[in-house]
């Protein structure tokens, strides 16, 4: 038996906004990433391998899995365009689904199941076809019976669709309240509906009511109380005399003093109210929430050889510079806009002034041959405000209030790898040039590139 | 790098041997020129050893021509290096990309 999993980017899209730099599969749910519950359903379907495939960016997911060996369960991936149905999808992993029977799961969806009860022998001996469907997607299963084909009456397991946070919260209730014993929760139960993880702070004057559940290293200060039907995460804080009710804390959150917090989701600095979906920022003064890498000794290196090449170019291009601005300045042909961008780094815009060269005339052509539109974006590289080659600067919009996560390894820069290319025709090109060298460039590459650019841009 | 190709169904299977970069490019893309433009294909990339962002150039431009001659292009067989490259991209979502050659040929 196999399972294929089949989800797409736009069913789970929600929840990138909510649970920032968290992937949407591995979002917890009673502390365990959501994509782990389906796993466990497929091992207990009797799988031996399964293949997780979307039509999103899966690298997170990947890192986390791995090959499913911790699992004792062989796990792949694979891509799939957001237009394709599960037929398509299908003959798209023919390979993987050829030998053996396979187990459909399509959608954002979680199962409900109990690891007590016997699936393998069930999804062996049940008919191929649609199993059970909810509005979000569903199971079906391919291949025929290797034992005595069973009628299917009631499943043992029904679905729940994830697609808003109200749900989210609802499931993480209802498995709180009933259904502790029908997962593989992580922590340690010495009794019943209370699991506690690893290096966690108790004082004796801290309440906890169960059913709970507690991450690791969390630290709960003296006179607060855990009420029941709460979930903490790990690398938490809750600050003393607060009071955590029928709540869900993420992973890395901090409560502050003298706080209730009831019937909500806290996320890092967000509180949310799972009913209206509203959120308001808390203050997080122990900055639990997820630091972004630091880049500047690795960047160090890179920083210095684009400041020589932009010096290089300043150098090489101030005196057409001086000559032709004047020039196409009194024509009406060097046009220029003052745009808010983004840095790549959080909530930090910079102001360019962006040079537009008009007309066909010499002295235009000359000047944009030189490009000597990018002349004064150059002195940015100088100050580490810009790079000499990276992306092109994304501005800042009212409808992009943040940078998409899309573009990871985002680096503004004067000239952008995709006009160093030859072959991107449309936006979606630029993008694919410019992903790769997110991930392949070096500081020699950036001069060869920048080179390339200078000479391929479309003059 | 070595091309050979095949026909199945109606598809002409191209496969690709060696290193898909800037020098080869060229050569795929003369390659698939002297075929019929709307002639559908379906690209093995199995034993391609290295991908890079012209070589990943050369194979967006082919199926945006064959898709403008109303042809079909598909990718097949991404090994884990070619698939690296994809998914760092996102070039995935451009194109129709199969596990298996005789599946691509016959959807």
């Amino acid at each position: 038996m196999k399972t294929l999993l089949v989800i797409k980017k736009q069913e789970y899209e929600w929840l990138i906004d909510l649970f920032p730099g968290v992937h949407p599969l591995l979002v917890p749910i009673c502390n365990k990433p959501f994509i782990e519950f389906l796993v466990d359903f497929a091992i207990l379907a009797g799988s031996n391998a399964l293949r997780i495939v979307s039509d999103g960016v899966l690298e997170d997911v990947e890192h986390y899995c791995e090959n499913g060996s911790r699992w004792g369960v062989e796990i792949s991936y694979g891509s799939m365009r957001p237009a394709d149905d599960t037929h398509t999808v299908i003959e798209k992993n023919r390979r993987f689904c050829l030998e053996e029977r396979v187990i459909i799961i399509s959608g954002f969806l979680f199962i409900r199941y109990n690891k007590k009860s016997e699936y393998a022998s069930l999804f062996a001996s049940l008919p191929s076809g649609e199993l059970l469907s909810c509005p979000n997607g569903s199971i079906s299963l391919t291949g025929t019976s290797t034992t005595k084909t069973g009628t299917p009456g009631t499943l043992p397991f029904s679905l729940a669709a994830l697609d808003s946070i109200g749900k989210y919260y609802e499931l993480s209730m209802e498995i709180l309240s009933t259904g502790l014993t029908h997962y593989v929760i992580p922590g340690y139960s010495s009794e019943e509906n209370c699991y506690i993880g690893r290096n966690v702070v108790i004082p004796k004057s801290a309440e906890i009511i169960k059913p709970v559940i507690i991450g690791n290293n969390v630290q709960i200060m003296t006179n607060s109380i855990i009420d029941k039907n709460s979930v903490i995460g790990s690398n938490v804080i809750i600050d003393r005399e607060s009071v955590i009710s029928g709540s869900i804390v993420i992973d890395n959150t901090y409560i502050g003093e003298h706080l209730e917090v009831k019937n909500k989701i806290a996320a890092g600095n967000l509180l949310i109210d799972p009913q209206s979906g509203t959120s308001i920022v808390m203050e997080d003064p122990h900055l639990l929430t997820t630091m972004t890498q630091s880049r500047v000794a690795g960047a160090l290196l890179r920083r210095i050889v684009h400041a020589v090449g932009a010096t290089f170019l300043i150098v090489l291009q101030l005196l057409p510079w001086l000559l032709l601005r004047p020039i196409l300045g009194m024509q009406g042909k060097w046009k220029r806009k003052r745009e808010q961008h983004y840095t790549g780094l959080p909530g930090k815009n910079v102001t360019l002034t962006n040079t537009t060269i008009e007309g066909t005339g010499a002295a235009s052509a000359f000047a944009k041959a030189l490009s000597l539109d990018r002349f004064t974006l150059l002195f940015n590289v100088l100050i580490g405000k810009l790079a000499l080659i990276g992306n092109l600067p994304l501005p800042v919009t009212p409808a992009i209030r943040r940078l998409p996560n899309s573009h990871e390894g985002y680096r503004p820069a004067v000239f952008s790898y995709a006009e160093a290319e030859e072959w991107p025709e449309i936006g979606i090109d630029a993008e694919i040039v410019e992903h790769y060298y997110a991930v392949h460039s070096d500081p020699l590459k950036d001069i060869a590139m920048t080179q390339k650019a200078l000479f391929h841009r479309t003059h | 790098m070595n091309i050979s190709e095949k026909t199945i169904n109606n598809y002409t299977i191209v496969s690709l041997q060696g290193i898909l970069n800037a020098s080869s490019a060229p050569k795929l893309k003369t390659y698939i020129a002297g075929m019929p433009d709307e002639q559908s294909l379906v690209i093995d990339l199995e034993n391609v050893e290295f991908l890079d962002s012209s070589g990943l150039g050369a194979l967006v431009g082919i199926a945006r021509k064959k898709k403008t001659s109303s042809a079909i292009m598909k990718l097949a067989r991404m090994n884990e290096r070619v698939k690296k490259v994809f998914e760092i991209t996102q070039a995935y979502t451009l194109f129709d990309i199969y596990d298996d050659v005789s599946a691509a040929a016959e959807a």
